[in-house]
C-alpha cells in the first residue's frame, strides 16, 4: 500500500469518525427535563395545592391530610411519571384514595386545576398534554375502590 | 302537525303572545335575536363557574343538524354540556348551512343527566332556493352513554343512540319515490381524545356506525324505490385542539342511495370550531354534501352557535 493510499484510508477513517463523533443522536429531554426539572415540578405542585386549596368542593378530601406530605408525595409521583430520576414509594393510587366518594366530577375538576396550572407556569403544549394524558390514566386506579 | 310553523319561533316558544303588538312588530327574527343575545350575555357575564359541568371544556362537543352532541354532521361518542356525574347541562344551538341551491337551518336543545343520557330535540328546515318551498324536519334524538370517558379511558367513550325523525309535509318525498315520512336512525357512536398526538396537540378520533333508511338525512323521507332496507353506514370525524379553546378538523358522512330519481352523495365538511367558555362556543364549517335532489355539486358555508348551562 502506498503512501498515498494509506494516507487516503486514514483521511477516509478520520472523516467517518469524526462524522460519528459531530453527529450523536441529540438525546431528547425527557418529560421531566422539559417541566423544567425539579424546580420546574415544585413550582408546579406548589401552584396546584394552592389551586386545590381555593376549591370548597375539593379542598375537603385533604381535610385530615398531611399537606408537607402530599406534596412531597405528588412532585415524586409527577418524577416519576414524566421520566425523571425518582420512583413514586406512596401508596398505591387505588389504596390512597379507597373510599373517599370521589366522584368523576372531583377528577375532572382537578384535571382542570393541573391544565391551568401548567398553562400558567409556562409549560409548553407538548408537555403539558402529555403530562395530562399520562395523568389521566391514573383514572382507573383512582376510581376503582370509590 | 297541523299548527302554523311558520308562526313558531326556532326555539319552540309560541309566538301567540305575538300578538301583543310591539312583539309583532319585532317579528319572527327581531324576537329570535332579542333570545339569542339575552342568552348569550348571560352566559358570558353573569353565569358563575359554578353553573358549568366539570367536564374539561369542548369534551361535549357542539351541536350536529340532528341536535346529538356531535361535530357538525355525525354525532360523537360524548353527550352535550360539559355534565358529569351529579350534574345536569342543557345546551341550545341554532346553526345555519347556505349551500348552493339550498339553505338549512337547524334548531336544538338538548339535556344532559349525569353524562349519562342525552335527551334532545332538533327541529331542521331546507329551504329550496333553486327547486322552490321549504321542507321540515322533527327529530327526538337519544342517546346513552354505554362505558367509557373521552379523555380518561383507554378505548375512550362509546354510546348508543337514536334519533326518530319525522317530516312535516311528506308531499314531496313521497312524490320523489319515498316509501315513508318518518324513520328511526340507530348509531353507535365513540370517541377518544389522543394527548399529545400532533405537534404536542391533542387529537380528537370519533367513529359513528349509524343503521338509517334516511334520505338526504330524512328531509326526503325514508327507504325508497330503490333500496327499501335498512343501511349500515359510517361516520367519522378526527379534530385537533390547537389550543384548549379551538379545534379543527375534517367530518365524513357516508349516506345510503335508496332513490331512484336522483343520486345522493356522502357528506363531508371541514370545521373550526371555538369554545370561548364552557357557556359558548361557535362553529364554522365549509361543506360538501355533494348532489341533493337532482342538483349537483352543493357545497358553503356553516355556522353554528351553541349555549351551555
Amino acid at each position: 500500500m502506498s503512501l498515498v493510499h494509506r494516507l487516503i484510508v486514514i483521511a477516509l477513517l478520520a472523516l467517518l469518525l469524526s462524522g460519528c463523533m459531530q453527529r450523536p443522536t441529540p438525546p431528547t429531554p425527557t418529560l421531566y427535563a422539559q417541566l423544567g426539572g425539579e424546580a420546574g415540578v415544585a413550582a408546579i405542585v406548589e401552584d396546584f395545592t394552592y389551586r386545590l386549596a381555593g376549591d370548597d368542593e375539593v379542598v375537603v378530601f385533604f381535610a385530615n391530610s398531611n399537606i408537607d406530605r402530599f406534596v412531597a408525595s405528588l412532585e415524586e409521583q409527577i418524577c416519576h411519571l414524566s421520566d425523571g430520576p425518582c420512583v413514586y414509594s406512596g401508596p398505591p393510587m387505588d389504596r390512597a384514595h379507597q373510599h373517599m366518594g370521589i366522584t368523576d366530577a372531583h377528577f375532572n375538576a382537578l384535571v382542570e386545576h393541573m391544565q391551568q396550572t401548567l398553562i400558567d407556569q409556562g409549560v409548553p403544549p407538548g408537555p403539558r398534554n402529555r403530562l395530562l394524558g399520562r395523568l389521566a390514566r391514573l383514572h382507573a386506579d383512582i376510581m376503582s375502590l370509590q | 302537525m297541523t299548527h302554523p310553523s311558520r308562526l313558531t319561533s326556532p326555539l319552540f316558544i309560541p309566538l301567540s303572545m305575538g300578538k301583543i303588538g310591539l312583539w309583532k312588530a319585532m317579528g319572527k327574527i327581531g324576537l329570535w335575536m332579542a333570545l339569542w343575545i339575552g342568552l348569550l350575555l348571560w352566559a358570558t357575564i353573569a353565569a358563575s363557574p359554578a353553573w358549568a359541568g366539570s367536564r374539561l371544556l369542548g369534551t361535549g362537543g357542539v351541536t350536529q343538524i340532528e341536535g346529538a352532541a356531535g361535530g357538525g354532521l355525525s354525532p360523537w361518542g360524548v353527550l352535550a354540556g360539559t355534565a358529569s356525574e351529579g350534574e345536569w347541562a342543557i345546551t341550545a344551538s341554532r346553526s345555519e348551512a347556505r349551500l348552493d341551491d339550498y339553505r338549512l337551518t337547524a334548531s336544538g336543545v338538548a339535556l344532559n343527566w349525569q353524562d349519562r343520557l342525552e335527551v334532545s330535540f332538533a327541529r331542521q328546515r331546507l329551504g329550496l332556493d333553486t327547486l322552490g318551498g321549504e321542507l321540515q324536519q322533527d327529530i327526538h334524538g337519544l342517546k346513552l352513554r354505554l362505558l367509557g370517558d373521552v379523555l380518561y379511558h383507554p378505548w375512550g367513550v362509546w354510546s348508543l343512540g337514536v334519533q326518530h325523525k319525522r317530516l312535516d309535509d311528506g308531499s314531496l318525498a313521497r312524490a320523489v319515490g319515498a316509501e315513508s315520512t318518518q324513520g328511526n336512525d340507530i348509531y353507535l357512536s365513540g370517541s377518544k381524545l389522543l394527548f399529545d398526538a400532533v405537534a404536542g396537540r391533542n387529537l380528537l378520533v370519533n367513529l359513528t356506525l349509524r343503521s338509517t333508511r334516511a334520505n338526504q338525512g330524512g328531509l326526503l323521507g325514508f327507504g325508497g324505490d330503490r333500496e327499501s332496507s335498512r343501511s349500515l353506514v359510517a361516520e367519522g370525524s378526527v379534530g385537533l385542539f390547537l389550543t384548549p379553546n379551538w379545534v379543527v378538523g375534517v367530518e365524513y358522512r357516508q349516506k345510503p342511495d335508496n332513490l331512484d330519481f336522483a343520486r345522493e352523495d356522502d357528506w363531508q365538511d371541514l370545521y373550526s370550531a371555538y369554545f370561548f367558555n364552557k357557556h359558548v362556543s361557535l362553529t364554522g364549517a365549509w361543506l360538501d354534501l355533494g348532489s341533493i335532489a337532482g342538483l349537483d355539486q352543493q357545497r358553503g358555508g356553516y355556522l353554528s352557535l351553541q349555549v351551555a348551562f
